[in-house]
This record gives C-alpha cells, sequence and structure tokens, in this order.
C-alpha cells in the first residue's frame, strides 16, 4: 500500500499528462476565454430588467413575457461560477423587485444564480441542449420561489394552480432566447476570434 | 492517502449562506415595507434612478411604434400611387398623429367623467411608466408618489374601468396591483342582478367567485365594484365571458374579461382618498 504524499506525486502526474495529450503533428487550436468583467454583466443587467418592464412587456406568449434576467444569470453562472452567478442574481432581484414585485424576486434570482454556477464546474457552458436546460431549470427554480414567498408574505393560497400554464409558457420563451443567445455568441465568436495556424 | 474534495467545498458553501442571508434580509425588507405601503429604501433609491429611464424607454418605444404604423400605413399609399406617394405619407403621418390625439382625448374625456361620478375621491392623473419585469406579477409603475398625495390602497381607474389599487408609493412613483393578478380581491356585484361576489385575477382575465347558486348568470353581464373599505362601488370591472357552474359546489364562477385593456394602458386616474 503506498502512502506517497498527494504533493510529491503532482509533479510525476502533469509531466505524464502533457505527454498523453500533445498530439502527434505537435500543436493544437485553442481559443483563450476570458470572463466578462462584473461592471459589464451589472450594465447588461440593468438593460434586461429595464427592456422587461417597459418595451418587452408587450411581447408576450399566451401571457407569458421573456425573461433576460433569467438567461442572463444562467449564462454569467455557468461561465463565471457561483460568486458572479449568486451576486448577479441577488442585484438583479433587487432591481426587478425595485420595479415592481414587492420583494417576491430577489431570493428567486439568486438562487437560480448561485444554483448555475454549481454547474459551471461540471458542465461546459457552450453546450446548447445544457444551457437551455439550465435556463428551464432556473425558471422553474425562480417562479416556485416566487410563488411560495408571494404565497407566504400575502397569505393566498392556490397561485400556483392559477398560473401554472404561464410558467411553462415562459419556460419555453426563455429557452428559445437562450439558444438563439448562444448561437449569436458562438458566431460573434468566430467572427473576431481568428484562428492561428 | 487521496483528499476527497466535497462537492460543496467551504468557499462554494460561504458564498451560497452569504448571498441567502442577504437576500432575505433584502426580501424581508422590502415586504415589510410593502405590507405597510411604503418602498423599501433600497427601492427607493433605486426607483429613483430607474423610474425616468424607465419613462423615457416606455416614451420612446411608443414614439417608434406610431412611427412604425404610420411608415406601413405609408408605403401601402405608395404601392397604390407612385405619384401621391410623398403627399400621402405625409397626410397619412397627420392623420396618424390626429387619431392619436383624438383617442387620446376621447380616453381623457371618459377618466374626467369616472373621476365626475366618484364624488367621494379626489383624482390624480398619472402616466403609466412601465411594467412589473417578471410575469408572476401584474404590477405597473405611475409616475405620481406620495408627493402627489398618492398613498396605499388608493384605487386606480382608467376611462374604461377599474384598473387596480397601489400597493406602494415613493415619492415620485408608485406600484399598482392589476385587478388581474391573482393576488387581488375586488368586492363587486353583477349590476343586472345585483348578486354579489369576490373579483381575483387569473393573470390574464378575472374570475368573479362566491356567486350565489341561485343567481341568475349570463354571459355579457357587467360586473362593477362594489363599495368597501378600499374601493369605491359602481367602478366596472368587466363583463362575464363564461360561467362555471355546477349542481354539486356551494358557489358557481364567472370568468370576467376586464373592461381595461392592460397592454394599451397610458394614462390613469388614482382617486385620492379625502
Amino acid at each position: 500500500m503506498s502512502s506517497a504524499h498527494p504533493a510529491q506525486a503532482a509533479p510525476r502526474l502533469r509531466e505524464a499528462a502533457r505527454v498523453r495529450h500533445t498530439p502527434a503533428g505537435g500543436s493544437v487550436d485553442a481559443e483563450v476565454y476570458v470572463a466578462p468583467p462584473f461592471w459589464l454583466l451589472l450594465v447588461l443587467a440593468v438593460v434586461a430588467v429595464l427592456l422587461q418592464a417597459t418595451l418587452l412587456h408587450g411581447v408576450t406568449l399566451r401571457g407569458a413575457h421573456v425573461s433576460l434576467l433569467t438567461v442572463l444569470i444562467v449564462w454569467a453562472g455557468m461561465r463565471c461560477g457561483v460568486w458572479t452567478g449568486g451576486w448577479l442574481g441577488l442585484i438583479g432581484g433587487l432591481l426587478e423587485d425595485a420595479l415592481g414585485g414587492g420583494g417576491a424576486n430577489v431570493l428567486g434570482a439568486t438562487l437560480a444564480g448561485f444554483g448555475a454556477g454549481l454547474l459551471s464546474s461540471r458542465f461546459f457552458s457552450d453546450s446548447i441542449p445544457v444551457f437551455v436546460a439550465a435556463v428551464a431549470g432556473a425558471t422553474i427554480v425562480r417562479t416556485l420561489t416566487t410563488l411560495v414567498v408571494t404565497e407566504l408574505a400575502l397569505g393566498e393560497r392556490g397561485l400556483f394552480h392559477r398560473i401554472s400554464h404561464e410558467m411553462l409558457w415562459q419556460l419555453l420563451l426563455n429557452c428559445v432566447v437562450a439558444a438563439l443567445v448562444l448561437l449569436v455568441l458562438r458566431a460573434a465568436s468566430h467572427v473576431s476570434t481568428p484562428r492561428l495556424r | 492517502m487521496v483528499a476527497i474534495h466535497s462537492y460543496w467545498d467551504e468557499r462554494k458553501l460561504l458564498v451560497f449562506v452569504t448571498l441567502i442571508i442577504i437576500a432575505c434580509a433584502a426580501m424581508l425588507l422590502e415586504l415589510d415595507a410593502s405590507r405597510h405601503g411604503r418602498q423599501s429604501p433600497i427601492d427607493e433609491l433605486i426607483a429613483g434612478v430607474l423610474t425616468p429611464i424607465e419613462g423615457a424607454i416606455t416614451a420612446a418605444g411608443d414614439a417608434l411604434s406610431t412611427e412604425a404604423q404610420t411608415l406601413a400605413q405609408a408605403n401601402e399609399f405608395a404601392a397604390r400611387d407612385r405619384e401621391l406617394k410623398q403627399k400621402v405619407r405625409g397626410l397619412a403621418a397627420a392623420n396618424e398623429r390626429l387619431r392619436a390625439d383624438a383617442a387620446e382625448n376621447r380616453r381623457l374625456r371618459r377618466m374626467l367623467g369616472m373621476e365626475q361620478a366618484l364624488p367621494r375621491s379626489s383624482g390624480v392623473a398619472a402616466d403609466v411608466v412601465g411594467f412589473a419585469p417578471e410575469a408572476a406579477r401584474k404590477e405597473i409603475a405611475i409616475d405620481r408618489g406620495w408627493r402627489d398625495g398618492i398613498r396605499a390602497d388608493d384605487v386606480v381607474v382608467s376611462g374604461d374601468g377599474l384598473v387596480g389599487h397601489v400597493i406602494d408609493a415613493a415619492r415620485h412613483d408608485a406600484h399598482v396591483l392589476l385587478v388581474t393578478d391573482p393576488a387581488s380581491s375586488v368586492p363587486a356585484y353583477l349590476s343586472r342582478t345585483q348578486t354579489w361576489g369576490i373579483v381575483t385575477g387569473t393573470s390574464l382575465h378575472a374570475h368573479m367567485k362566491y356567486i350565489s347558486q341561485d343567481a341568475n348568470v349570463l354571459v355579457g353581464d357587467p360586473v362593477v365594484t362594489g363599495r368597501g373599505e378600499v374601493y369605491p362601488g359602481g367602478i366596472p370591472i368587466g363583463r362575464v365571458m363564461e360561467v362555471d357552474r355546477k349542481d354539486n359546489a356551494l358557489y358557481q364562477t364567472a370568468v370576467l374579461q376586464p373592461a381595461v385593456d392592460f397592454s394599451t394602458l397610458t394614462h390613469v386616474i388614482v382617486l385620492r382618498k379625502r
């Protein structure tokens, strides 16, 4: 039974990994990913909330509205981790509550952002199915949290039963927007990043 | 010996706990403020900055929409007659503006009539500057606040009927819970049969619940507010679209089409309590 310390084994493992993953040709194509700065994500969150509260209010599918903020916090969480996802969700939720929501959005948005951040260590954030599934999950988490808070705070029972169909339509809208956003980001990244040979 | 890394490592747990504490504190602060009919300091701060921007975006969006409609009409005329294209475009634009003015004039006259028909209240005209960002709540933001004498539970109407009631008021703006919100409850009666019930929202429409089984409810029956602690009597809420009556139930329920078209709501009157 070996009792070698992990610190002693680490250089050997790194060398083994380097030899194993270097292809015979000697060079690989790689894209360097830089996480967006937090201030930029904040500006995007403000813009998303303002758009939802004004121009996008007229865009509905059977009474449901698209939630750009949910798509943004899931994308940021999956790209940048729990810290960015959680804080962006918290601030985005506060912004939504300030423009109408009575305090019911902040907890759901924080949980959604943090949850998306947890996925960042497990899944590839550029995968459309994974991203769309995460947005769908975040929409459900946000709606359920909002409804539970509203029911507990206002003492109104049976809200979920009344607006569950609207949540499903919003989920569909959010997923479509999420897929489109990722496709646009991919296209933009291919245009702006020349391949090195 | 291999170290086992927990999925919930300490750093993530610390971030999670910190975020949940802050989110819960903010939520409780806002819920408490909302119960007292005011906005929390955080809301006041954020809304003070964002509400003017929101109003500007809404106004710009309306202007763009009007222009787009005008251009679309002008294109139709252009297809029919190339020689008169410029003239028709100008006339169509002017006509559209006049039509919008006339429609606004009619709305304002109706609102004035509604205000004068409710002598116990004094009205404050307000513009709708935005809507609740999330669909779970049916709220609008208006550009008048407690500086204009608006308080929580003030009733809000338009020229067509009941819009809702004020749930919180800041210095320069206030939030109005629409009659279509599931959390809204309005005492109401069918004006044809004088049968009472409670109107609650279903997001898209409204339901009138607790209507007596003996009542004769017909599609198209108008429903108006019943006088209560918050609402004055006689404000139109909507008309019956569908009646849900089961023989083994205690009450019957009616689905209502609201009198107000909330998607095109731009001006409202807040009825201040004297």
